[in-house]
């Protein structure tokens, strides 16, 4: 099976490099600029690269299908990310194939054209099984498929010209302060348990403590502004060894984000809420009276709340 | 202007129940117009207060919840409401309701605008709005907490994605993605209920717009098993809080996840 990748950092061209060697066969990249060319073509037989500017969906995806026509694949595999539903959506429109978002496995027995494509359905409440026939498009579950290493020798790397954005862009960077919750061993992520912004301040001095990032709910970041980026279907999808949850009641939605990580914690009042069926360990109580006294004793400055 | 809206009843995917077997009991299961369709519905409202437009909400199905939803839409201002009729239309392919709402924007347009919600909150595979815009050849600004119209033709979309905010500007026609943290969709009051109630529901059918409405039918479905060990603290006061927090370090650093 020939598959066809698309990946905008290093991570997800490591990811997707096992998800293609699930299925075996040639596998090729797509990187939308020449920066992470190099370090594809170490997991790629070939690589293909675009210099595009900042993400504008309609260019992106045009210079993925230009790759694509290049490469004649049965299957296109894209991170599923906001930004990677997107391509999937217009590249397997342009191209009149299926696709399948939320893809958890994949696997094709060899010389055979169709592919079983295990997907989260429901908000993440249940799994499916599909088979899909190539050619198709499907967007994986970030930490579905480990990282893998390097191959062989270098592939090769061809330049896809840029087509032009269908829209004019202004983009502004994230603020990256500290260490960043898709990369940390330890996410402490606030809910709406917390009541007001100086409040986040608890949550922060935790992620602190125990080496790690924070982040919040999708109400905390786009409803008070809290936050530029919440972990959730909808934002980032992280896989720490440790997820604290505090003062989340942990509905699918947001779950679905989270359910990579080794451990689980959650601290909330209410013993009916849905994380404590989804955690390892947990804790019913006021975060305001737990927090500080997880503090305390990972040595942090006692605040006296 | 002209704004077509695709809609979608959704289900209420915390609601959802399964049988023994783990089969979803989708029959049991609330469901009711998307809630970031309603933001797009109402971000078409305001559209049409402040600059006059003409909204119409399109739907693909023919459950009665479909009807209901175009019923909704009208109740919260929508002028014009299409359904292309589908039996069994949750097991639609995304790809033959993309087609299916591109035709209709092309039988009752032009329209300048075409919006959707950016992820249903069942689904949530936020693919058809790039699929239609895709269809169509239109400019793409997807998951858009803030919408403007700059000017006569020219439309703003300010998105949350995974790195950043960005702040994109196309010449309509275009398709526009909404999320459900763009507005706070109006509750619509009892008269426009009761008018939606008498307004006609223009039903197409996947032949008269020339296409083919496929199915995936999945090889099985079941419940997410969640495997997590569930050991739970009891913190009732400070004393509590102090007792449980050692606990929970102590499990911590048994599991090798805390040094
Ligand atoms: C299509 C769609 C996509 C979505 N995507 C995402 C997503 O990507 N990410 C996301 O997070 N959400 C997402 N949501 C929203 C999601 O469904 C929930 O609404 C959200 O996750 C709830 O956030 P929360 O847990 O902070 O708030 P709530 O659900 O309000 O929970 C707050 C919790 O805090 C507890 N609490 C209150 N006070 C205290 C206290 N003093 N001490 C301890 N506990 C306390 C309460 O018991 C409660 O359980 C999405 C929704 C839809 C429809
Ligand atoms: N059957 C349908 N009929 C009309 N619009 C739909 C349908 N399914 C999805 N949509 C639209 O597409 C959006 C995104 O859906 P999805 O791609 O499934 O996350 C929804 O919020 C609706 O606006």
């Amino acid at each position: 099976m020939r598959v066809l990748a698309y990946a905008d950092n290093r991570s997800w061209a490591a990811q997707l490099a096992s998800a293609a060697d699930a299925l075996g066969g040639d596998a090729a990249v797509f990187v939308p600029g020449r920066e992470l060319a190099d370090d594809a073509a170490k997991l790629y037989s070939e690589v293909f690269f675009s210099g595009l500017g900042p993400f504008e969906p309609v260019s992106y995806s045009a210079a993925f299908s230009e790759a694509a026509r290049s490469f004649k694949p049965d299957l296109a595999l894209l991170p599923c990310t906001n930004k990677g539903r997107s391509i999937a959506g217009l590249y397997s429109s342009a191209a009149g194939i299926r696709s399948a978002t939320d893809v958890i496995s994949l696997s094709a027995r060899a010389g055979d054209s169709s592919i079983t494509v295990r997907r989260l359905v429901y908000g993440g409440r249940a799994e499916a099984e599909f088979l899909m026939s190539a050619p198709a498009a499907v967007c994986v579950v970030q930490g579905s498929y480990p990282e893998r290493g390097p191959r062989g020798g270098p592939g090769q790397v061809h330049e896809v010209p840029a087509p032009d954005p269908a829209s004019s862009v202004d983009f502004k960077p994230k603020r990256r302060e500290g260490v960043q919750p898709e990369e940390a061993e330890v996410v402490v992520v606030a809910g709406r348990g917390i009541r007001s912004k100086e409040d986040l301040e608890l949550v922060k001095e935790l992620a602190r403590a125990l080496g790690g990032a924070w982040s919040v709910t999708r109400p905390l970041a786009a409803d008070q502004g809290w936050a530029d980026s919440w972990v959730g279907i909808s934002g980032l999808v992280v896989s720490p060894k440790l997820y604290i949850g505090v003062g989340v009641s942990g509905q699918p939605h947001h779950m679905m984000g989270a359910r990579g990580s080794k451990i689980i914690v959650a601290i909330n009042k209410d013993p009916g809420a849905p994380i404590f069926e989804e955690c390892d360990y947990g804790i019913v109580g006021d975060l305001y009276a737990v927090v500080p006294e997880l503090l305390k004793l990972l040595g942090g400055k006692d605040r006296g709340l | 202007m002209k704004i077509l809206v695709a809609v979608k009843p959704t289900f209420d995917i915390g609601q959802l129940k399964f049988e023994k077997d783990g089969t979803p009991m989708l029959d049991a299961c609330p469901v009711s117009l998307g809630e970031a369709d309603r933001c797009a519905l109402e971000e078409a409202m305001r559209i049409k207060e402040r600059l006059g437009a003409t909204v119409a909400a399109a739907t693909v199905g023919s459950s009665e919840a479909h009807y209901k939803a175009i019923r909704d839409s009208y109740a919260m201002g929508a002028d014009e409401g299409y359904l292309v009729k589908a039996d069994d239309p949750w097991k639609l392919d995304a790809l033959s309701v993309a087609s299916a709402i591109a035709r209709v924007a092309a039988a009752t347009g032009p329209y300048d605008l075409v919006l959707t919600g950016s992820g249903a909150g069942d689904t949530h595979a936020s693919v058809i709005g790039p699929m239609i815009a895709g269809i169509l050849g239109i400019p793409l600004i997807a998951g858009v907490d803030r919408l403007e119209v700059r000017g006569p033709g020219v439309v703003a979309g300010t998105c949350k994605l995974e790195d950043g905010s960005y702040t994109y500007e196309a010449k309509t026609p275009a398709v526009v993605t909404v999320t459900s943290e763009a507005n706070a969709p109006r509750i619509p009051n009892l008269r426009a209920i009761l008018r939606s109630k008498g307004m006609p529901i223009r039903e197409m059918s996947a032949g008269e717009l020339g296409i083919d409405l496929r199915r995936l039918e999945p090889l099985s479905v079941r419940k997410y098993e969640i495997k997590r060990k569930r050991i739970i603290y009891k913190a009732e006061d400070q004393k509590g809080a102090a007792e449980a927090s050692a606990k929970l370090l102590a499990a911590l650093r048994s599991e090798g996840v805390l040094s």
